[in-house]
Parts: C-alpha cells; sequence; structure tokens
C-alpha cells in the first residue's frame, strides 16, 4: 500500500519535472545559474586577497584584455575577470534576499487582505496602492541615501519598494480560491481562519508565489545594480553594479576601456536573462495548459 | 432530412461514439438521452462539424442528403445555421457579455444575408422588444436561454439541435422554455435533435427518444413506448431514477420510521428568521423545524432564498433577526461554542467537484473536519480508522482503495460520496445538503439517495435536504416546506403538499415539474 502510494506521489513531482525539461530555454537558464551560483560560492575561496587590492596589483591600469589579463585591468590594475567573479556574488546576494523580503511582504499583505476583508483589507490596500504608485526606484534611492550605508540597506531599499505587485496577485488568487466551495466547507467543519488559510489559501498561492520570486530576483538584481551604479551600494563591496559606477566614474569611457564596461553589464544581462527564463519555464509547469 | 449512419467517433484511440444510426424526418422530434461521457453531445456536434480537430470521424451524416464530412468548407459555412443550428447549454456562457442581445441575433443574418428582423424572433420566443437592447446579464436565465432559441431560429433553419437547452434552469423557467420550444418547432414544423441527460424532459418535448450508453445507441423508439416499457437494462436504470410524484413505488422513505414524534422537542427548530442582503430581504420570518431523525425537504426556484436559510442554520451566515435553535440551545454565533455546533451539523454541496480541494487527497478531504476538531480519546490509531469507517459508511469500499486517489480520479458520484464522508466522520446529527444529487448522473443519483435514507435509518441522521427537484422530495423527504420569496408558503408531509396542495405556489411548481408518469407523457 504504502509503495503504491510512494509511487504515485512520485509521478505526479516526476510529471512537473519531465514538463520543466520540456522547456529548454528553462533548462538553460537554470544551468546558468548554477554556474553563477557555484562561481559566487567558490570564487572567493579560490582568488588570492592580493589581487584584488589596490595596494598590492603590480599590473598596469587600463590594460586591454591580453594573455595574462582576460578582461584586461581597471583605472587601478586589478583584473576585471576576477572582479566580475568576485562580484556576483553580491549581486546574487542582494538580488535573492531583496526578492524573498519582498514577496514574503506581499505574500502576507496579499493573504491578509483577501482572506479577511473589510476594514483591514482596505486599509492594506491603500498602502499597496501608496507603494505602488510612487517610483521604487525613486523610493529606493530616497532610502538608501537615508539609512546607513551597507549591504543590509540595498536589501531593506528593495524589498520594501518591490512587494507590491506580489501582494495584489496573491490578493486576487487568494479571492478566488476562497469563493470556492471547498472552503465554504471546510469553514462548515468548523475550520477557522488558520485552517482555511494553512490548508486551502497557503498551497494554492505557494506555487505562483515561486514563479513571482523567481523573476523577482531578476527584478531585484537590476535594482541593486542600479542603485549601485548611482554609487548608493556598499563601497566596501565588490558587485557588477559598482563597477559600472567605478568604470563610469574613472572616466572608462573617454579612455575606450570597453573591456570595463560591457563584462559587468553582460553579467547582469545574462542572469537576470536567466532567473527570467527559469521562472518562465516554472510558470508552465504551475499553471499547465489544458 | 438527418440520417446519420454507422457514425462512429475517436479521440486517438479512445472511441466515444460507435456505430450509431440515426434519422430525423422534418417536423419530427427525437430525444437522445444519456449519462455524461455516454457519447451523445459528440453525435450532436458532429451534425454541423464542431468538433475539435483530435477527433476522427467514420460514418456518414447526411444533412438533406449532402455528407456533413466531405463538405467543402464554403459549403459547410452556408450550411451551418441556415440548414442546421444549435441552441447550446449554458447560455450564460455562450452569449457575448459586451454586446446587446439583439445584435447577437441579428449576427448570423448578417453573415448569411437572410432577411427577417429581430423583433418578430423576440417576439416568437415570447420575450418583449425592448429586451433587444439589453446586454445578457440583464436578463435572466430562462429569458438567455430564450436568447439563444430566437438566435437559433434567425436563418430559418430546417433542423434545431438542442444541447441540453434547460439544464442550468429549475423547474419554472425550464417549463417555460420548454413550452416556447415545443410551440416553435410545432409551427415552424421543424426537425427538433434535442440532448439531455433527463428523461423527463425529453418526455415532455420529444415524440421519439433515443438512449445512448457508452458511445452506443442502446435503445430507440416511441418516447412513451420506451418509457413505459424499456427493453434495454440502461434505460430502466434510467426511467427508475426519475421518480413520479405520487408513485408508491418511488417513496423510498419507509413511513412507519417516520412517525411524527410531537412529544419530542425538535432536533432543529428556526423561529421568526430573517436575513438581508443590504436592502433585499433573502429570508422572512421563516419557521422550520427539523425532528430527531427526520428528513425535511425544502424546495423552491432558484432566487426563493433557500440556500441562504441553509447557510444561516448553519452559521456561516449572521441572521438579521429571529433564533435558530438546536438540540434545545440557541445556536452561537461565534467562537468555541460555534465550531462545536459545527460538529453536530454538517453541509453537503450541490456540486461534489469544487466542494473538495482539488489538491487534497480522499483521506485529507475526509480527516478535515477531525483535524479541526481533534480526535476524540480511546480510539487505537484514531484518524486512520476513524476515516476508513468514514469512507465505508459512505459505501466506497474497500476504503484503502481511494484513500490516496486526487478528487479528479473519482467519479462524480464517488467525489459526493467522499464529501458525504467527510460529514460523517464527525458523527453528526443533521445533514445540512443543498442539491445533493443535482450535479449527478441519473443513475448515480438513486444510489446517493438510497445512501442518505440508509444512514438515517443506521445512525438515526436527520436531513435537510435543499432541492428545486420536487421528485427528490416525494422519495425521500417526511415532511416538506416550499419556499417562495424568502417565505415559507407550506409545509406538511409530503403526501399531504405534494398530492394535495393547498397553495398556489405549490400547484404552480407541481404542474412546471417533468414527469415520466403513464398519463402525463407528452402532450402535443
Amino acid at each position: 500500500m504504502s509503495r503504491f502510494n510512494a509511487a504515485r506521489g512520485l509521478s505526479r513531482a516526476s510529471g512537473g519535472i519531465s514538463t520543466f525539461l520540456s522547456h529548454r530555454a528553462g533548462v538553460a537558464g537554470a544551468a546558468i545559474l548554477v554556474v553563477a551560483a557555484l562561481v559566487a560560492v567558490i570564487a572567493p575561496l579560490l582568488i588570492p586577497a592580493d589581487a584584488l587590492d589596490v595596494t598590492r596589483v603590480t599590473a598596469a591600469p587600463w590594460q586591454a584584455p591580453g594573455v595574462e589579463y582576460w578582461l584586461g585591468t581597471d583605472h587601478t590594475g586589478r583584473s576585471v575577470a576576477l572582479l566580475v567573479v568576485q562580484g556576483a556574488g553580491t549581486s546574487l546576494f542582494v538580488g535573492l534576499t531583496a526578492a524573498l523580503l519582498a514577496v514574503g511582504i506581499g505574500t502576507l499583505v496579499g493573504i491578509v487582505s483577501g482572506h479577511f476583508g473589510g476594514l483591514v483589507a482596505g486599509a492594506l490596500l491603500r498602502v499597496t496602492d501608496f507603494f505602488l504608485v510612487l517610483p521604487a526606484l525613486v523610493l529606493a534611492i530616497a532610502l538608501s541615501t537615508v539609512l546607513p550605508r551597507g549591504l543590509g540597506t540595498i536589501v531593506l531599499a528593495i524589498g520594501l519598494t518591490s512587494w507590491p505587485s506580489t501582494a495584489r496577485m496573491v490578493r486576487a488568487q487568494t479571492l478566488t480560491i476562497e469563493a470556492r466551495p471547498f472552503v465554504e466547507r471546510a469553514r462548515a467543519l468548523g475550520g477557522g481562519h488558520g485552517h482555511v488559510i494553512g490548508r486551502h489559501v497557503l498551497p494554492s498561492v505557494v506555487p505562483l508565489v515561486l514563479v513571482n520570486a523567481t523573476l523577482a530576483v531578476a527584478t531585484a538584481i537590476v535594482a541593486e545594480s542600479t542603485l549601485a551604479f548611482l554609487g548608493l551600494g556598499d563601497p566596501t563591496r565588490i558587485s557588477w553594479g559598482a563597477m559600472l559606477h567605478q568604470a563610469q566614474l574613472h572616466g572608462a569611457v573617454p579612455q575606450r576601456a570597453w573591456w570595463f564596461l560591457l563584462p559587468p553589464g553582460v553579467a547582469i544581462v545574462v542572469v537576470v536573462l536567466a532567473f527570467t527564463l527559469v521562472g518562465r519555464a516554472l510558470e508552465a509547469v504551475v499553471t499547465p495548459k489544458r | 432530412m438527418l440520417e446519420i449512419s454507422d457514425l462512429s467517433v475517436h479521440y486517438g484511440h479512445k472511441r466515444v461514439v460507435s456505430d450509431v444510426n440515426l434519422r430525423l424526418a422534418p417536423g419530427q422530434t427525437l430525444g437522445l438521452a444519456g449519462e455524461s461521457g455516454s457519447g451523445k453531445s459528440t453525435v450532436a456536434m458532429s451534425v454541423l462539424r464542431l468538433l475539435p480537430r483530435s477527433a476522427r470521424v467514420d460514418g456518414e451524416i447526411l444533412l438533406d442528403g449532402d455528407d456533413v464530412r466531405t463538405m467543402s468548407w464554403g459549403r459547410l459555412r452556408a450550411v451551418r445555421w441556415a440548414s442546421a443550428s444549435i441552441v447550446f447549454q449554458g447560455a450564460m456562457h455562450s452569449l457575448n457579455p459586451v454586446q446587446r442581445v439583439g445584435d447577437q441575433i441579428a449576427e448570423p443574418m448578417r453573415l448569411h444575408g437572410t432577411k427577417g428582423n429581430v423583433r418578430d424572433l423576440l417576439e416568437q420566443v415570447e420575450l418583449p422588444q425592448e429586451k433587444a437592447r439589453s446586454y445578457p446579464h440583464e436578463l435572466s436565465g430562462g429569458q438567455q436561454q430564450r436568447v439563444m432559441i430566437a438566435m437559433a431560429l434567425a436563418c430559418g433553419p430546417r433542423l434545431v439541435i438542442a444541447d441540453e437547452p434547460t439544464t442550468a434552469l429549475d423547474v419554472v423557467v425550464q417549463a417555460q422554455v420548454l413550452k416556447v420550444l415545443k410551440r416553435l418547432v410545432a409551427e415552424q414544423d421543424l426537425g427538433l435533435l434535442m440532448i439531455s441527460h433527463d428523461l423527463s424532459v425529453l418526455a415532455e418535448t420529444c415524440d421519439d427518444l433515443a438512449v445512448m450508453h457508452r458511445g452506443e445507441l442502446v435503445e430507440r423508439g416511441r418516447t412513451r413506448e420506451v418509457i413505459a416499457n424499456p427493453q434495454h437494462p440502461h434505460t430502466a436504470a434510467l426511467t427508475a431514477a426519475f421518480p413520479v410524484i405520487g408513485d408508491p413505488a418511488h417513496r423510498w422513505a419507509q413511513p412507519e420510521t417516520t412517525e411524527p414524534r410531537t412529544t419530542e422537542e425538535p432536533l432543529l427548530a428556526v423561529h421568526e428568521l430573517t436575513v438581508d442582503y443590504g436592502r433585499t430581504r433573502a429570508v422572512d420570518g421563516v419557521d422550520l423545524t427539523v425532528g430527531r431523525g427526520e428528513i425535511v425537504a425544502l424546495v423552491g426556484q432558484s432566487g426563493s432564498g433557500k440556500t441562504t436559510l441553509a447557510r444561516t442554520i448553519m452559521g456561516l451566515r449572521k441572521p438579521s433577526s429571529g433564533r435558530v435553535i438546536f438540540d434545545g440551545a440557541e445556536v452561537p454565533r461565534n467562537g468555541k461554542a460555534l465550531k462545536a455546533f459545527r460538529r453536530q451539523v454538517q453541509l453537503v454541496l450541490q456540486d461534489p467537484a469544487s466542494a473538495l480541494n482539488p489538491r487534497h487527497k480522499v483521506l485529507d478531504a475526509v480527516a478535515e473536519g477531525l483535524r479541526v476538531h481533534g480526535i476524540p480519546d480511546g480510539i487505537p490509531d484514531g484518524e486512520e480508522s476513524l476515516v476508513t469507517a468514514a469512507v465505508e459508511r459512505a459505501e466506497l469500499r474497500p476504503a484503502s482503495l481511494y484513500l490516496e486517489s486526487l478528487p479528479h480520479e473519482l467519479s462524480g458520484g464517488q467525489q459526493q460520496r467522499v464529501v458525504i464522508a467527510g460529514a460523517l466522520v464527525l458523527q453528526p446529527r443533521l445533514l445540512v445538503a443543498d442539491e445533493p444529487v443535482a450535479s449527478l448522473d441519473a443513475s448515480v443519483r438513486g444510489e446517493i439517495v438510497a445512501l442518505l435514507l440508509r444512514l438515517r435509518r443506521e445512525l438515526g441522521l436527520a436531513s435537510l435536504i435543499i432541492t428545486h427537484d420536487l421528485g427528490l422530495a416525494w422519495q425521500i423527504a417526511d415532511r416538506v416546506a416550499v419556499m417562495h420569496q424568502g417565505k415559507i408558503v407550506e409545509q406538511g408531509s409530503v403526501e399531504q403538499v405534494l398530492l394535495n396542495p393547498s397553495h398556489d405556489y405549490t400547484r404552480a411548481l407541481l404542474r412546471a415539474a417533468p414527469n415520466l408518469g403513464p398519463d402525463l407523457g407528452p402532450q402535443v
């Protein structure tokens, strides 16, 4: 009996996996993300501290790509290739945590306003609208200038400005689930708020939220790069956006040092694209077309 | 006019229709009966080549001598609607919500260049002229369905195919729509092919009857003869499933168990209950009692407030005024006491497919109530044994076969049994069932009715059955309460109310109810 159950559960899970695998773009995106994550984790362990220390580098500044430095050097003589590799960690970390924060707030606000309705929902929705109409970037800039500089501030600034769309979506999904007769049945059985939310609403919202989170990571990485490019990032850390900021600040364009601008830009595009592709493929798994 | 010979339809390797032969002459009315999945709609759609591409159609479908299967695209377009048209089921979904119904009726005439006007058509289906300017949501279900009929007649077809034209409508409206359809067919000498799962509807409208079962035509003949003397066991099962009001053979509730125990305090008593939705009064000063172990049917049209009344009894809605008394104590409005009350009273909803969370296995769906209320002490491996017992009580045997299934893997009848098991597991004393068999196939319907009666016999379970179906009330109930516009206009024993009604509204309902009784066959 239990073996039979396990087999059935397995076949359902493998159905989802095979749907995902049938989306080649999604598989490619997932592969890129695995590589990026490995690089972000391993790179700091392998790169000698000297190589990225401005005071100890030996190479000449603004060196064009060559045999010794594949992607050339920056204005201080550091290897651009090593900087890109080192920056992956910051970009991914900020992207993931900010997206988690945004999706977490959004899910909470969405479910609470969808489930309880009435005054609570009214108040929450007005707050959502407030954040929705404010230009997120401007708000993020304002927040990161007011708060002390650091990685935490960036995460907070991005997270606090990008949750409203998730909240709207989760609320809509909550409302459709709550209108279904099985929720009425659960209430008639004596189930309270916790039961209805935990057993019925949350399980049907989670897949959507997961997809949304994947897409939110992409947005958060772009937002992080933007903030860093504007010089509002953590000055002690290397990130792709910060590299672009440095390049712009120290005149990479008049120097015609394309090798300082292009690699971080391409890295951002590739990782964001990978997240988007994975998100789209997951969307297809979650909402199968009939 | 229409001649179908050796029609077979395959989807992939699955054969959904096999070797069907049908003939229809002008002015003839043919009913095609069958349960869901019997292939009756597939046959109808094949007449106008409306099946999806994945369907493989073999055989011959001659419409006025032309084979629909091999017709050119242009010819097919000309034939569609001009020679044969369809009244689709579910007018709500078949009408465009953002177009005025007048424009929608005119659309086929414009496409085919037929002369005619919308006014005449509306008059034919007994709708006022002004309605042409209405949008679909401004019309009632019966009016929408009559718009669909007007649309089907727009290009003067000689054959009309009606696919479950009255399924979503309640009895009174259904009777009106059927009357219009019947009159038009007779006046204009149309051929009518009507598809329905409901034999009584077909008996009202059609002279001939064909019964389909698992893709095959199992019986065909004059409607009266087929119903009075079914040859195939499936036809017999279908006819038996529709109770004849007044026929003692269809009265399943045993009278001896239902002696009025007036001395005892009733299990549920509703006093002067009033419920408002904003300014509309949905329930208006209702008094109702359900005795211990008694089955009471609450009948009425849609919109009569019967569902609101049930929701209020369950404590799912707050009444504006009045009291609900259960087992001698007023039903609490909130908190722990309300939760405890809900353990005693269980709800069975109309559509089992939507009453079960599609992600929950049968085990979880049945155990849901137990998990909410906690398992009573002293039961060895509590949850599993209780769930198994409840599932087997609901006649899903052996339970282990079903516990791990998801709802969509079960049939409609099995799903409804799961819902009932989920109620039984809490050992309730009253079951409130909202149209418990309305969405089920005829043959399953009887089984569920029998199950409810058996539960009453074995567990002393009282029920309040909400239905628009007087036949169901006759079959199952001890007492009937008739509800009209928020008020209970008549209540009493089944025999008294249904055989000797005292209120005009009850008489109207009884007249409208389609009946298979020998004296009530098609009256042309």
